[in-house]
């Protein structure tokens, strides 16, 4: 997904979701910023660098691909990308190693999104904007993995577009100096490696944007599917995810007491239902500006386009102490803590793709010193609730 | 490219470098030595190939060219590898026509990333060179230690163009 569903589609579903215009404003900005927060721009705002919710194309140049190159890859884009739909599937025959991988195939309604959205419960716009972002990809990029890996992220060409029921054959290319072209169905992908480990199979690299465009549907044979074909129908995925974070969020401002699974907020929708499809389904690279007239309509208020420093002044200036209390500071702890979950989750299902997740009861503090964020934090709010209960 | 590959690139260009040295100082026993660099390189290159598609690749649709490829791989190295008995001349021909495959996938490769806009002028001068300098090592096939010398710099130029690959970062399309 891209700035038009993350951003704009973000705000629309906050707003219907309940929030104010202020409030939603702050959620689709969180929402957004995980596609942009490298560790590139974490280095100019002297912040722990472990928060980084995506990687750049020069930082992904020089990416080491061995062990531990790999987790930190993995655990950056499996936690915000890429959710794992299933750490226990199972397939007959199969390696380790290849479980291990197989296991990583993003998916919606997985046990991951429930644990994700139930991680902001309570937290500010930032962590709600984190979650929406992981819980829209899941039905983006569904049917790849958040790790390099040709065995599974690999297509070929049997690859078609959908039009009134006919199949047209999707034309790769390599050559980014030119757009997409939805007319003649041209997009750009990346190359084939048959290395299993290169960056060029990390996520649908090798599907290019597809899975990012809302009008699209296609099928095609995944790698790990068998040979048979998937069909993969964004406008209905989309729609899905929709009503999906509408759904999360009022369950995350406390109308529904528990978030369930494959639950959608279809009558608060229902309302806008053709204007929504209308947006999804037109044919078109961006749809920021449909759903930007969209969302100013909902509110009656002007939507700002995305302003990447809109909050780094305020994270800069504020003091070491005062940091973690300014906007990109509580975004900066719910991304360390999002990514410490899935971690977690993963290397517990006895698969050290992500790297090493330790249990601080058992083993004292280890590992990177960016996480002992969290830690501290842990501390401080037990410490409060004994006080509190104490205080009654 | 991958560290893994990074790190093959490198130590390719090591024993580039010193079947070069070797087959400079002693032709006659360099080009034997060169012989068993390469076969043992295409073996252990085909047999890797072979463990991937059986732990890995065989659960991948057309996963099955990698078995293919391995295998194919393997039988080029056991075929080099009963070749180092032939007389000197037949193993530099041999060797000859295998630096000029070599160049010609170069060749191949530049303008494939040419197409791409990926990095492409250093695999086409590499390439380029590789072709260049089997011809000439045709052209003196009859004298050996001319065609020892100029197969012996070849290789050196190779180490050194592999060195320069190894470390410099490389071009892709990234989708995000």
């Amino acid at each position: 997904m891209q700035e038009d569903f993350h951003y704009y589609a973000t705000y629309c579903a906050a707003y219907l979701a309940g929030y104010s215009h202020e409030e939603s404003m702050d959620i689709c900005y969180g929402a957004q910023l995980v596609d942009l927060c490298s560790r590139t721009f974490l280095k100019k705002l002297r912040a722990p660098l472990s928060a980084a919710t995506t990687q750049l194309q020069l930082e992904l140049m020089d990416a080491p691909t061995d062990r531990v190159g790999l987790q930190d890859i993995t655990r950056i884009w499996a936690s915000f990308h890429f959710l794992p739909y299933d750490l226990y599937a199972e397939k007959k025959h199969c390696s380790k190693r290849y479980l291990d991988k197989y296991r990583l195939i993003c998916n919606s309604n997985g046990a991951l999104v429930k644990d994700t959205v139930m991680l902001a419960k309570d937290r500010d716009p930032g962590a709600v904007g984190i979650a929406m972002h992981v819980l829209a990809d899941t039905w983006a990029h569904k049917y790849f993995a958040g790790t390099p890996s040709l065995v599974i992220n690999n297509t070929n060409y049997y690859f078609f577009e959908l039009l009134a029921g006919r199949g047209r054959q999707i034309k790769f290319r390599h050559n980014a100096s030119a757009p997409d072209d939805p007319d003649i169905g041209s997009y750009i992908s990346t190359i084939y490696q048959n290395n299993e480990n290169s960056i060029m199979n990390l996520g649908h690299g090798r599907a290019g944007h597809l899975p990012d465009y809302s009008y699209i549907r296609y099928m095609y044979l995944p790698a790990w599917g068998d040979y048979s074909e998937v069909v993969k129908d964004n406008p209905s995925d989309y729609y899905h995810a929709f009503c999906q974070m509408i759904y999360a969020m009022q369950y995350l401002r406390g109308e529904h007491d528990e978030f369930e699974l494959d639950r959608y907020a279809w009558d608060t929708a229902e309302p806008y239902k053709v204007e929504i499809q209308g947006i999804i389904e037109k044919r078109r690279l961006d749809a920021s500006g449909d759903w930007r007239a969209f969302g100013q309509r909902l509110s009656g208020k002007k939507l700002e386009p995305f302003e990447l420093n809109k909050y780094t002044g305020e994270y800069i200036k504020a003091d070491a102490a005062q940091r973690d209390d300014t906007y990109l500071g509580r975004f900066i702890i719910a991304a360390l803590r999002q990514k410490s979950m899935v971690t977690n989750k993963i290397y517990t299902s006895k698969n050290k793709l992500a790297g090493f997740s330790v249990d601080y009861n058992k083993r004292g503090f280890k590992g990177i010193k960016d996480f002992r964020k969290l830690l501290d934090i842990r501390i401080e709010e037990v410490s409060s609730d004994v006080d509190a209960s104490e205080d009654i | 490219m991958s560290m893994l590959q990074r790190i093959s690139n490198f130590i390719s260009g090591l024993l580039s470098l010193l079947s070069g040295i070797v087959i400079l100082l002693v032709p006659e026993l360099g080009f034997r030595f060169a012989m068993l660099i390469l076969g043992f390189s295409l073996l252990i290159s085909g047999l890797r190939t072979v463990i991937f598609f059986f732990r890995m690749a065989r659960h991948m649709v057309g996963g099955r060219s990698m078995l293919y490829y391995g295998v194919i791989t393997m039988d080029f190295g056991v075929f080099t590898l009963t070749l180092t008995d032939m007389p000197r001349l037949y193993l530099a021909v041999y060797l000859v026509g295998v630096y000029a495959f070599s160049g010609v996938i170069d060749i191949m490769r530049s303008l494939e990333a040419r197409s791409y806009e990926g990095s492409w002028r250093m695999n086409l001068l590499h390439g380029s060179a590789n072709v260049a300098l089997a011809i000439l090592c045709l052209v003196f096939v009859r004298s050996a230690n001319v065609l020892a010398f100029i197969y012996g710099a070849g290789l050196i130029y190779s180490a050194i163009v592999r060195f320069i690959k190894t470390f410099r970062r490389t071009a892709v399309v990234y989708i995000q």
